[in-house]
């Protein structure tokens, strides 16, 4: 059976919907009909707000009706459904919501007087209306106003009804046996409706502090604060405050601004972005926000605790987004506002900020975190920041002049400047990819100009403070000219090379961007001017001349304009051909840059990575980074995606590549692991040696392949590979430090084995195809004497080359059935001391100098091999019978270029070496080079005059 | 430890005086407890006390063909040491060796210290070239000598000590602190041939 309680609950939903159902017809909808066409802002307002309190209303009737539906099933059909299943208990928060929507509403036009100014537009309807009026209210006669009536007849019928809901469910409570499903219901709704009534008291207490604050406003204030949903949490004139150092003689808390008054001036500040920091002194409080800092200072501490724990849960609540229930800091934990929030913000202020807007994360009135910032001239933003600034990566981009031209930084930043690497790809098509410091180009870096600039250019090197500044390399597309050389203040100053692409070479001093003072020039025809030149390198004054022939001429040159080159001169054809060292094989700039400090701006981020002990979070900032290009990163409309290399998996990564480092320090399992690592964000020495390879490439490729650089190139690729074992010295360190070891000595002996045994055979890969045309071309014409000889030696069979060389008769494979097939004498040609021949062919297969020496190696074993079977017995070939041998095994291995691999092969070859197997290995083999060149072996010199089918 | 010091020893001579006999037999004699690659006869290295040094004799023969003089220098250079052969039943083979003496006083390595060796001593009685010639030659010329033979084994080991001796001994300090290899390459590296 239903208890008297439950028959209650009913009747009080009937009377409550009755009378909502009488408020609706005979207030809200009169006030609506009152003024429907409202021409003011104001009256559009009103209407607004009362067709929402309407809104409401209709709502909280349908959800009362929705109740009394439930109970009276429960009532007439208890069977059918159990107390549990009643609305107001199974669902108390719906019916709540209801409640509180309603409250909102009501309080909304509470504020902005909403009941009194629209009650005059019909007050004789009013008055008219007064007796049914009064028939709402419960008790007491209102004889106020027409709008203060109004505002009780929506207010009291809704109050009341909440405190009855509270008992009747109270003394239902009581009927309710301890065990009973519904008891949890039932003390839940309690709870609700009890907090509710609270929640009511403090909204109505809020609305009419906040509609009596309009009143002692002027009306200037009143039109900018006056907006419904203000609601006065906190007014200076209750707790008064002084505040610093902005100057504002009243302080209002609504709960979603800051208001400090001055005068006619309004300071809003959104308590989003409010930040509050109590003091040392207990009677000041600190208020920080976007643009302003300031504090209030009370006159008692009991002051500033009330301001502080006001302003603190206004915050909470705004960054919330919905009242508090029941009260104002009630029920969140914990009650303090996040430092770290995420939110969008217009800065006002004149300055670097004025009118940009910032989207992101802030912490303590600061963008702080990730975010985009946006000027309204459309420059652009997105990264990191710390405290204020930009910090960390960020993409920027400035428009330019023209509509779809932008400068796009793709830079590290500090302190809102670039700082460490970057990429910047400007409007004009110009491209840098480099280092940066305090926002301008400072370290190494590569310049691009446009491709379709009137004289493109591209440079590899030094910058210092925004210009082009130590050891750089230039080319100049449009001239086809190269320079390499010291820059100062972006101008060519210093010792320089100028390569053209007609393969003429220029060395000297340059001043202020033109060369001066006296030089040499070293022209394709390898003839020889030393003097000083124009800046067309052409000599001007007295100058000495060189020809390949040795004939000299010295004397004063001038030049007129098509009147070629004038000089009045001696002229010598005594002297003998010039030293090739100082004429056709002479090599620039070996004193001018020492190869030490060449590169000295690619090592020292490295360096500097090092030295903070490889934070993995650092390595894309000093290391450098790719990206994809700005006009993709343009076309995708926010430019909020960047792919790079997630720096947060570097440190993980960073912290396993240590690990692996320490796993392979065994000579042959560390070269493995260098050889497979290709890490995407890498074993960060990959990332320095592919900066090396991009200036190897910018000075010796194209235009700088003249053999006149070769020993520049070589020294460097050495240089290159000391760095990268310092570098991998230098990780090794660090991996060991983070397990507390520490990593010991090597000797100069070591340090120098591990460069040549373990980093060149590495690293050579990377420069080879540079270095090796680099020597191929300094040996060219005895490349070219050798080809010859090879080919005239082609011609003889394998008995009369052997006869010819004066090998011996009796190592000649001939006949002999204990040979192998490769080695047995046949009448086909080029088939004796096969495997030999076979074996040396293979030096070119590798660019490893140790390989190719081992591959030389085991040739004079194959040697050695064949003529111990010929013989019978174990032979040790002196040198007499084994270079003529070998003679005829380098003509018939036919190598290509052999003065090229032989002279890469020595300077690439460990110094320890010097003296040993190794050098006489390789010296042997340049003295067969040597010889093949020699005119006999060239011309048909041949021994005797023979037929050549005397043979078959 | 003692401080091994690798020393190049470049021989020169005519074809068939016995220059590879002459090494052979001093490398073989001795049991060399570090077995070092070679190449044939061509290239070989035996490791002797010296005072208070090791002596590593890197041994580069030469061919000693007439079409192969002009080869030389590349042999040559860089040597510490250069032990030039004749023999001693052949007039030619010593006008050989002057000529030998002759190129590398002038396009040798500065210092290299010059041992000749009369082989075939054991033919004397078929004897071309007199001692005392020989001895003349020699002193004229601030070289070592010594009359040897291969087959017989006799005064090899003299012939390589000699050498060792006139090496002059390394500064007592660089001594010190390299705690042992190669320390007797600064001839080698000084002699980089320029093209």
């Amino acid at each position: 059976m239903c208890s008297s309680e439950e028959t209650d609950l009913l009747r009080l939903e009937e009377v409550f919907s009755t009378t909502l159902a009488r408020t609706i017809s005979l207030i809200l909808q009169p006030l609506l009909l009152a003024d429907p066409e409202p021409s003011d802002p104001c009256g559009k307002e009103c209407l607004r707000l009362l067709q929402q309190l309407h809104e409401s209303a209709q709502r909280l009737w349908d959800v009362t009706e929705q109740s009394l539906l439930s109970l009276r099933q429960r009532l007439y059909h208890p069977p059918s459904m159990s107390l549990e299943a009643v609305l107001l208990l199974n669902n108390a928060d719906y019916v709540l919501q209801a409640h509180m929507e309603y409250i909102k509403s009501y309080t909304d036009c509470l504020v902005v007087q909403a009941f009194q100014k629209v009650s005059k537009k019909r007050s004789e309807f009013w008055r008219s209306q007064r007796k049914a009026l009064r028939q709402l209210l419960s008790s007491g006669s209102s004889e106020g106003s027409v709008g203060t009536t109004l505002c009780q007849a929506l207010r009291q019928p809704l109050a009341h009804h909440v405190q009855k809901y509270v008992l009747l469910l109270l003394s239902l409570r009581d009927t309710l046996d301890e065990h009973h499903p519904a008891q949890q219901l039932v003390m839940h709704a309690v709870t609700l409706f009890g907090n509710l009534q609270s929640f009511m008291q403090q909204a109505l207490d809020q609305a009419m502090a906040t509609q009596a604050l309009w009143h002692s406003l002027s009306s200037r204030l009143r039109d900018v604060l006056c907006t419904p949903t203000h609601r006065l949490l906190q007014d200076s004139q209750d707790i008064p405050v002084v505040v610093t150092p902005l100057r504002a003689e009243r302080v209002l808390l609504f709960d979603d601004t800051l208001v400090l008054l001055q005068g006619h001036n309004v300071h809003t500040f959104d308590l989003k972005l409010v930040w509050v920091d109590p003091s040392q002194d207990k009677c000041v409080l600190h208020i920080l926000t976007p643009e302003d800092e300031f504090s209030f200072c009370t006159r008692d501490p009991q002051g500033q605790v009330v301001w502080q724990w006001k302003v603190t849960q206004a915050v909470c609540q705004a960054l919330c987004g919905k009242k508090d229930f029941p009260v104002l800091g009630s029920g969140r934990e914990p009650s303090v506002p996040p430092e770290c929030r995420c939110l969008a913000y217009t800065f006002h202020r004149e300055g670097r900020l004025y009118q940009a807007t910032y989207d992101g994360e802030w912490s303590r009135a600061k963008p702080h975190g990730k975010g985009t910032l946006k000027w309204p001239d459309g420059r652009n933003h997105v990264g990191d920041f710390y405290q204020g600034l930009e910090h960390g990566f960020g993409i920027c981009l400035v428009p330019q002049a023209s509509e779809d031209k932008f400068d796009c930084y793709k830079c590290h930043w500090r302190e809102g400047r670039m700082c460490e690497y970057g990429i910047c790809e400007y409007g004009t098509d110009e491209v840098y990819k480099g280092y940066f410091q305090a926002g301008v180009r400072h370290g190494f870096g590569v310049l691009d100009s446009a491709p379709q600039a009137p004289q493109p250019f591209r440079y590899t090197g030094h910058w210092e403070r925004g210009q082009r500044s130590g050891y750089g390399i230039e080319e100049d597309r449009d001239r086809g000219e190269r320079y390499i050389g010291m820059w100062q203040a972006d101008q060519r100053h210093g010792p320089g090379i100028v390569v053209t692409q007609a393969g003429v070479c220029y060395q000297g001093t340059f001043q202020g961007d033109k060369m001066a003072g006296p030089g040499i020039l070293l022209c394709e025809d390898d003839s020889l001017y030393e003097g000083t030149f124009t800046r067309e390198l052409t000599l001007l004054g007295k100058g000495k001349v060189t020809f390949p022939n040795g004939f000299t001429l010295e004397g004063s040159f001038c030049s007129g304009t098509d009147k070629g080159l004038y000089t009045q001169g001696v002229l010598d054809t005594t002297a003998l051909p010039p030293n090739p060292s100082s004429t056709r094989k002479r090599q620039l700039g070996l004193g001018a840059f020492p190869v030490e400090s060449r590169w000295q701006g690619v090592y020292s981020p490295f360096r500097d990575f090092l030295r903070l002990g490889c934070p993995g979070e650092l390595q894309e900032a000093l290391l450098g980074f790719h990206v994809q290009s700005s006009r993709e990163l343009r076309k995708s409309q926010e430019y909020l995606c960047c792919e790079r290399s997630h720096p947060k998996d570097c440190v993980g990564s960073m912290e396993d590549i240590l690990k692996e480092l320490l796993q392979h320090r065994k000579p042959k399992a560390l070269q493995q692991y260098l050889r497979k690592v290709r890490h995407p964000c890498g074993l960060s020495w990959i990332q320095l040696l592919q900066t090396l390879m991009l200036t190897f490439q910018a000075t010796y490729s194209g235009i700088g392949a003249n053999k006149h650089l070769q020993a520049m190139a070589q020294e460097e690729v050495k240089q290159h590979a000391r760095e990268l074992w310092a570098a991998y010295r230098g990780l090794l360190k660090v991996a060991l430090l983070r397990q507390g070891q520490t990593l010991e000595e090597e000797s100069m002996e070591t340090r120098d084995l591990q460069v040549h045994g373990l980093l060149l055979p590495l690293l050579l890969p990377s420069f080879y195809s540079e270095l090796f045309t680099l020597y191929l071309l300094l040996h060219e014409r005895e490349d070219g004497l050798y080809s010859r000889g090879i080919a005239n030696l082609s011609l003889f069979p394998d008995t009369k080359l052997l006869e010819f060389l004066d090998v011996q008769k009796h190592l000649w494979p001939l006949k002999d059935l204990r040979l192998t097939s490769n080695q047995r004498y046949s009448l086909v040609r080029d088939k004796c001391f096969l495997s030999a021949t076979e074996c040396l062919q293979k030096i070119i297969t590798t660019v490893d100098p140790r390989e190719k020496l081992e591959v030389l190696e085991k040739t004079y074993g194959e040697i050695e091999a064949t003529v111990s079977r010929v013989l019978g017995r174990e032979y040790k070939l002196p040198m007499d019978d084994l270079l003529p041998l070998l003679i005829y095994v380098v003509s018939r291995a036919r190598i290509q270029h052999l003065g090229a691999e032989i002279h890469l092969i020595r300077d690439m070859m460990d110094p320890i070496h010097t003296g040993g197997l190794h050098d006489f290995l390789l010296t042997a083999l340049e003295s067969c080079y040597e010889h093949i060149q020699k005119e006999d072996m060239r011309l048909h010199h041949l021994p005797g005059h023979w037929d050549a089918r005397e043979l078959w | 430890m003692m401080a091994i010091r690798e020393l190049k020893v470049c021989l020169l001579g005519d074809t068939g005086v016995g220059k590879s006999s002459i090494v052979c037999r001093f490398v073989q004699d001795h049991f060399d407890h570090n077995i070092s690659p070679t190449i044939g006869a061509s290239f070989m290295t035996k490791t002797v006390p010296c005072g208070n040094e090791l002596h590593k004799f890197l041994i580069w023969d030469t061919a000693g063909q007439e079409r192969f003089h002009s080869l030389a220098p590349m042999y040559y250079r860089g040597s510490a040491a250069a032990v030039i052969v004749y023999d001693i039943t052949k007039q030619d083979s010593f006008h050989t060796l002057k000529k030998w003496v002759k190129e590398l006083k002038e396009h040798g390595p500065e210092n290299i210290v010059m041992a000749i060796a009369g082989n075939k001593c054991d033919l004397s009685d078929i004897r071309e070239v007199p001692l005392k010639d020989a001895k003349e030659y020699a002193e004229s010329i601030g070289a070592l000598v010594v009359e040897t033979s291969a087959k017989n084994a006799i005064n090899i080991e003299e012939l390589f000590q000699g050498i060792s001796r006139q090496i002059p001994p390394l500064d007592p300090h660089e001594n010190g602190n390299s705690g042992g290899i190669k320390l007797g390459n600064q001839s080698l590296q000084a002699g980089r041939r320029c093209c």
